[in-house]
């Protein structure tokens, strides 16, 4: 190749990248618009913001940093920091749930040979398909009515283990089988001759799996541990549904509580105070996603994703 | 498919008959020490309430005090028989599959340009990934606050302008389009995300060969790229259709099914039948349904996908480990 064609390669090179920086910037600025205007009505007064006729970029006369005070002190009008701090431990105990349960079930069917293990597998991944919301109405019978949740009657009656931190131990993770799944596609990449090396030296199963294979893991582990976290700390369903008490809300039960109790009485939303607990919301959300973002792809590149 | 091994014969002549059990059988056994439990308590959270909410759907309950009666297939005719319900089917397929391809042309677009060697990939990465992270009540308010035909922005600027403001929530029309919208800036970025991990997988020898051939960048994105890809294109296509067929959050929050059920989906039916109505029976035959939907989908594609290319599937017989054993 002559210098002439690869500076001219370079220079294409160059102009291709430019645009590929405009369109991503372009469009990245309008995907983010929802979140500038929720910083812009999170410094707005109630009051304020009902009578101001909305532009694009709404500026408040009268600025104030009561909603994301807070945020901080938990002082305005809800328990605010209860609400996170119920978040952050609900999400830490699904992660570290999901992550231990892919991890395990992963291993399983990638390195143990039994009878059935394919067709197991298969029925696991079917269930896979199936809607989890249309069980939210007999979970919800479950946890209030069945005898061993402490209801007296599965059809009438008892409130079992409804607002209590049960719903969360238990209701919130379940098995994750889209994890279990990533896990065993990319543990089958590592050549069984390294399990065989191990034993002969002497390491247990135990050993073998925590020491020798999950650090081999960690990019899938990682993207389950994301996604797993990023998906529990959004999930309204499981506090707006089973709990009711404010010692149990998380901050998307509390704003979708907030969001239907004033739209439902027929009043009007306090749309500042919302958008502040969405903020309080997103920020750890965005923070956890930008510090982890590379391993999701490397994870995902890693496992069955990939051709 | 039992395989004796050097060592296992050595310890059938060594062991009593109770250690050689475990030893012949020491995998299954660790199997069922770490599956039992996992697959117990998921039977007890997801698997026992999903029956349980299929069988209600051979049963009326109305109201959650009075007790079932068997019904029979009457919930199920009521369906077929009701454009109510035949109605929210048939949006839940077509707004679905309408969600899916908007988003993940729009993700396949953004793909191609994260690969490039740029100057803040992941800044770009975490920005087109942000509506993912929010959280749904909170953001589709903002879509309402965009869309309120009293004090609404966009129609604010349609005023400032000189234009007429739009009722959107009176037009079908209109509704169904800001509920694509919103899906999709929601989940343009996961998608952009799941393209980039498939690109980043076709062998990158491949292109070096392509551009030794001469290949210009649209003959390796047509010769090299999307070949490359076609495994993954019908596994993401096809996750994000079963996903997409079950979208009711934005439904439930921008247009809560209006104008006149126009824009209700079989989900949100479901949700209403069950939490509104207490028609429990309708909602457990309607989700027996939308399973059966999700899951003829899936298995269309397995099966498809396992004739044409069995690299990215399930293993469906044997396993891959035990390949790499032979």
């Amino acid at each position: 190749m002559s210098a002439s064609e690869s500076r001219s390669t370079r220079t294409r090179g160059g102009a291709s990248r430019i645009v590929a920086h405009a369109v991503l910037l372009g469009f990245g600025a309008v995907l983010l618009y929802p979140l500038l205007f929720m910083i812009l009505a999170g410094f707005f007064t109630r009051e304020e913001f009902n009578r101001t006729v909305l532009s694009a970029f709404p500026i408040p006369d009268r600025p104030t940093l009561a909603n994301y005070k807070s945020l901080v002190t938990g002082t305005v009008t809800a328990a605010v920091t209860k609400y996170m701090g119920n978040t952050i431990l609900r999400t830490v105990y699904s992660t570290l749930f999901a992550v231990l349960t892919s991890f395990l079930a992963g291993f399983v069917f990638s390195r143990l040979k039994f009878k059935g293990r394919g067709a197991l597998f298969l029925v696991l991944l079917a269930t896979q398909t199936i809607p989890l919301t249309i069980a939210i109405i007999p979970t919800y019978l479950e946890f209030a009515r069945f005898p061993w949740a402490g209801g007296n009657d599965i059809f009438v009656g008892g409130t079992g283990i409804l607002n209590t931190w049960w719903v969360y131990l238990i209701g919130g993770p379940a098995m994750n089988i889209m994890g279990m799944f990533l896990v065993k596609q990319s543990l089958e990449k590592v050549p069984i001759e390294l399990d065989e090396a191990a034993k002969m030296d002497g390491a247990g199963t135990l050993r073998l799996m925590f020491q020798i294979l999950f650090p081999l893991q960690l990019p899938v582990v990682a993207y389950i541990a994301i996604t797993t976290a990023l998906g529990t700390w959004n999930d309204f369903i499981t506090p707006f549904f089973y709990t009711s008490s404010d010692d149990l809300l998380t901050l998307p039960g509390a704003i979708a509580r907030l969001s239907s109790i004033s739209s439902g009485a027929g009043g009007t939303i306090n749309y500042p105070l919302i958008i502040t607990l969405g903020l309080g919301n997103t920020i750890p959300a965005v923070l956890i996603f930008f510090f982890f973002q590379r391993y999701i792809v490397q994870g995902l590149a890693n496992s069955g994703v990939k051709g | 498919m039992q395989r004796i091994t050097a060592e296992g014969v050595a310890d059938d002549r060594s062991g009593g008959s109770w250690k050689r059990f475990i030893k012949r059988h020491r995998d299954a056994l660790l199997a069922a020490v770490i599956l039992t439990p996992l697959i117990g308590f998921w039977l007890v959270v997801n698997g026992f309430p999903t029956m349980f909410g299929f069988v209600l759907g051979f049963f009326d309950w109305v109201g959650l005090t009075d007790r079932p009666s068997f019904a029979g297939l009457d919930n199920f005719i009521a369906f077929f028989q009701d454009p109510l319900y035949t109605g929210a089917l048939w949006r839940s397929i077509w707004i679905g599959a309408l969600v899916t391809v908007v988003t993940q042309a729009a993700g396949f677009g953004a793909a191609l340009l994260m690969n490039m060697p740029l100057f803040g990939k992941g800044i770009y990465r975490t920005i087109w990934y942000i509506p993912a992270v929010t959280s749904t009540v909170a953001t589709t308010q903002i879509f309402n606050l965009l869309l309120s035909p009293s004090n609404g922005i966009i129609n604010n600027i349609l005023i400032s302008l000189g234009k007429e403001p739009i009722v959107w929530q009176y037009s079908v029309g209109w509704s169904i389009f800001w509920i694509v919208v919103y899906s999709v800036w929601k989940g343009v970025g996961a998608a952009s995300l799941l393209w980039l991990a498939g690109l980043q997988s076709v062998d990158p020898t491949l292109y070096e060969a392509a551009e030794v051939d001469g290949a210009g960048r649209m003959a390796r994105l047509r010769h090299v790229t999307i070949p490359g890809l076609k495994p993954i294109a019908t596994f993401i296509f096809i996750t994000s259709l079963v996903a997409a067929i079950q979208i009711y959050e934005q439904v439930l929050f921008i247009t809560d099914g209006g104008p006149y059920s126009q824009t209700e989906v079989l989900v949100l039916r479901i949700y209403r039948d069950g939490f509104w109505d207490f028609n429990l029976g309708m909602a457990g035959a309607s989700s027996l349904i939308m399973a059966i939907l999700a899951m003829s989908i899936t298995m269309i594609y397995y099966r498809w996908s396992s004739n044409s290319d069995r690299r990215t599937t399930i293993p469906i017989r044997g396993g891959g480990a035990s390949r790499e054993r032979k």
